[in-house]
């Protein structure tokens, strides 16, 4: 009797185990990269999916479909699928320009409140159109259908950009002291090329700055290793001869807020422990001790380019390195609206410090 | 008066640090970070410290008023002992209907995560009556089963889920910790308030202290294990505050479970499906015990047992389900667990231990007069 009693228990847990619905992969379409446009008064968005060939051979495929609204995407894109469409495998979401100066906000509360995306996913702005750019990837890569998302990733780790995806969006999207910006692309003939970072104001695209800049903006956010630079430091005039690539080892950025008469002032200390990469043969004479020269050289002009990024971000009266909430961390009862009033005329000081730990295996 | 239980019912001291702690973590600590950041911000960890505190207080306070309860009984039989067999028996139907409602939130909260981020389209009552089901079995082991479930439900998800907090450390932001004290004592009192209700879940002690051996003992395992349950709520939300900022973890319901997405392993991409499987057994112990609790106290006023009271308490969850699916009403519930809990622990505990301190004197002074 009891025995039997567990056994119909038993049977109906399992009975009610199969109530969930299960989607088997080769029965759903997986959405790997999305694009959005703007154009003509109507939104356009991309789908790129892969289709498994046979052996390890993956194509991607895309899928457009227009509509007057955001929200209205998927679901037309969905009629226009075979099969259902799941979004959990999302890795890079690429914002057309026109669509990015129209603002995202949209999105962003969309995938914020989605708990189907993870927080890895990369999001992107691309110069003309995200449907463009999504074909030329799909069409020039053979089997690769992450190109972009592996194209970041590796930008991230290695060169210049500094790390962004969702969670870095949307945590300085929503801080009231700082400013989200995401990796730029442009089409370079029949390729697609980063750019640089493009910067956003309360969720609106306004503008971007090269991969040059987006150095010093990963060293000022405090992100320690990787990225190249390039500085002119002598006047012989010849091209490629008085310019040093520089490979920062390690940086460490340290910001200090203070009061200068009535004016604010945040002086910025930037370590640089860097090693040199390529530098004019001039450099190489033995004996003479040009590298301390050079040293100061290059320290004035990282200077002077980190004045001038913060001017740019200060014209546009954007926030991308996080100073309003620097400031927050070291004033009581922080005021968001003085500080933003008194933020375009802010005196911000960078002084930077070069080490040069090495200059490669060879003299 | 209700004779002591057998030993054969009873267990160790030291076991009472796993079922208070089981008792007290529960679904809130998914999503405890949201009200207390809007009130405090950056300031949110003090309040878990000082409600925790208030804790040990109240830890205590429960030890001294269970040991007046005549031969080592629970609260039932103080109720009845003080305020006799129909007001006595009033207050422990009251004490009832909160832990009716303490398993019922539990069961309902639990159900909401499952549906909004693993099965949308399941329906409650399938996965409550799974739930209920196990219960039922679970209780009907005895306490000592109880017991042991709350023991894995400690274990498990401390060996697993906890260690995973680790990786938002890459995206901390240290600076967001200040400045410290940037906001009002009344802001803070705010948040400890809204605390408070993380911590409940220790005044089932009130019932189960009779299956305790030596039950003064425990004590000591009961406040540590009130440490325990501080210092996870402590790191949990100290990452929080370095992990989002207080913007941001207003737009999110579940700050620990968004936390959970952060770490990537090649085998499995998305963390927050296996923590919140594994989440079954920290929500688990939680509804069992109240449900024990439930069968408990009406087996005390009613000496009905268990055996025939448990499946009528079960169908009554079980039927509850079906009824209350909107968010609204979950949240309400919430809201109502929430006050009871702490009107019962922080108002009602206080005014009858100093009730039955006040009558115990009386007493003692009136025989040494005769």
């Amino acid at each position: 009797m009891g025995m039997k009693r567990w056994l119909a228990c038993l049977l109906g847990l399992l009975l009610l185990g199969g109530c969930a619905n299960s989607r088997p992969i080769d029965q759903i379409q997986i959405i790997q990269q999305m694009g959005y446009d703007f154009k003509d008064d109507q939104y356009i968005g991309t789908a790129v999916y892969p289709t498994f060939k046979q052996g390890p051979m993956t194509k991607p495929n895309m899928l457009t479909t227009s509509s007057p609204t955001v929200y209205d995407l998927i679901p037309r894109l969905s009629a226009k699928s075979a099969l259902p469409i799941e979004e959990g495998q999302l890795r890079l979401i690429l914002f057309g320009k026109q669509f990015a100066e129209r603002g995202i906000e949209q999105i962003t509360h969309s995938l914020a409140r989605n708990n189907k995306v993870g927080s890895h996913l990369f999001l992107g702005v691309a110069e003309g159109s995200a449907k463009e750019l999504l074909d030329i990837t799909a069409k020039t890569t053979l089997s690769d259908t992450l190109y972009l998302p592996n194209l970041i990733k590796q930008n991230e780790q290695s060169m210049n950009l500094p790390k962004t995806n969702l969670h870095l969006f949307l945590y300085r999207y929503f801080s009231p002291g700082s400013d989200p910006f995401l990796p730029y692309f442009e089409k370079k003939g029949g390729f697609v090329k980063l750019e640089g970072v493009a910067l956003f104001r309360d969720g609106r695209y306004v503008g971007h700055v090269d991969l040059r800049d987006s150095f010093l903006m990963k060293i000022l956010l405090g992100e320690t290793k990787n990225g190249v630079y390039q500085l002119k430091v002598g006047e012989r005039g010849k091209q490629g001869e008085d310019r040093v690539m520089l490979q920062n080892l390690w940086a460490k950025p340290t910001y200090k807020w203070r009061r200068d008469g009535d004016r604010h002032v945040l002086d910025v200390f930037v370590h640089i422990h860097a090693s040199v990469r390529d530098y004019p043969s001039w450099l190489d004479e033995p004996g003479a001790n040009l590298f301390t020269d050079v040293k100061k050289k290059m320290e004035k002009e990282l200077e002077q380019d980190m004045r001038r990024l913060f001017h740019y971000f200060q014209e546009k009266r954007i926030d991308p390195m996080g100073i309003g909430d620097f400031v927050r961390s070291v004033t009581r009862r922080w005021d968001r609206e003085s500080f933003y009033r008194e933020y375009p005329d802010l005196d911000i000081r960078p002084h930077v410090t070069v080490d040069i730990i090495h200059t490669g295996i060879g003299e | 008066m209700k004779q002591t239980l057998d030993e054969r019912f009873l267990i160790s001291p030291f076991l009472v640090f796993f079922i208070v702690h089981a008792t007290q973590v529960g679904v809130g600590m998914l999503g405890f970070q949201r009200p207390l950041m809007e009130d405090a911000g950056q300031d949110a960890w003090m309040a878990v410290l000082l409600a925790g505190l208030a804790t040990h207080v109240l830890i205590w306070l429960m030890y001294r008023l269970l040991a007046y309860s005549p031969s080592g009984g629970d609260i039932v039989s103080l109720h009845k002992h003080y305020f006799g067999r129909w007001f006595g028996g009033v207050l422990s139907i009251g004490l009832l209907a909160y832990y009716a409602l303490a398993a019922f939130t539990v069961l309902q909260s639990y159900i909401e995560i499952i549906k909004v981020w693993m099965f949308p389209l399941m329906g409650a009552w399938q996965f409550s009556l799974i739930f209920l089901m196990l219960t039922y079995y679970v209780i009907s082991g005895g306490f000592r089963v109880v017991a042991g479930l709350c023991f894995w439900g400690v274990v498990i998800p401390l060996a697993t889920i906890f260690p995973m907090m680790a990786f938002a450390f890459e995206y901390a932001q240290y600076r967001n910790l200040l400045p410290v004290l940037d906001h009002s004592p009344t802001q803070i009192l705010k948040a400890v308030n809204d605390m408070a209700f993380q911590y409940l879940g220790f005044e089932v002690l009130l019932m189960y202290y009779p299956f305790l051996k030596n039950a003064p003992s425990s004590q000591k395992w009961a406040h540590a294990s009130n440490v325990l349950t501080i210092f996870l709520y402590l790191v949990v939300i100290l990452i929080s505050i370095i992990f989002y900022n207080k913007e941001q973890i207003a737009h999110i319901t579940w700050p620990t479970l968004t936390l959970a997405k952060i770490p990537e392993v090649p085998f499995i991409e998305r963390m927050e499906y296996i923590v919140i499987s594994i989440y079954v057994l920290v929500v688990f112990p939680n509804l069992v015990v109240a449900v024990w609790a439930m069968a408990r106290v009406v087996k005390q006023l009613f000496s009905i047992r268990q055996r025939r009271s448990l499946p009528v308490l079960i169908a009554c969850l079980f039927i509850g389900t079906l009824f209350f699916e909107e968010k609204s009403d979950i949240e309400r519930f919430i809201q109502w667990t929430s006050k009871s809990g702490l009107f019962l622990i922080g108002v009602y505990i206080p005014l009858l231990y100093v009730y039955v301190w006040v009558v115990e004197k009386v007493k003692k002074s009136l025989q040494q007069k005769q």
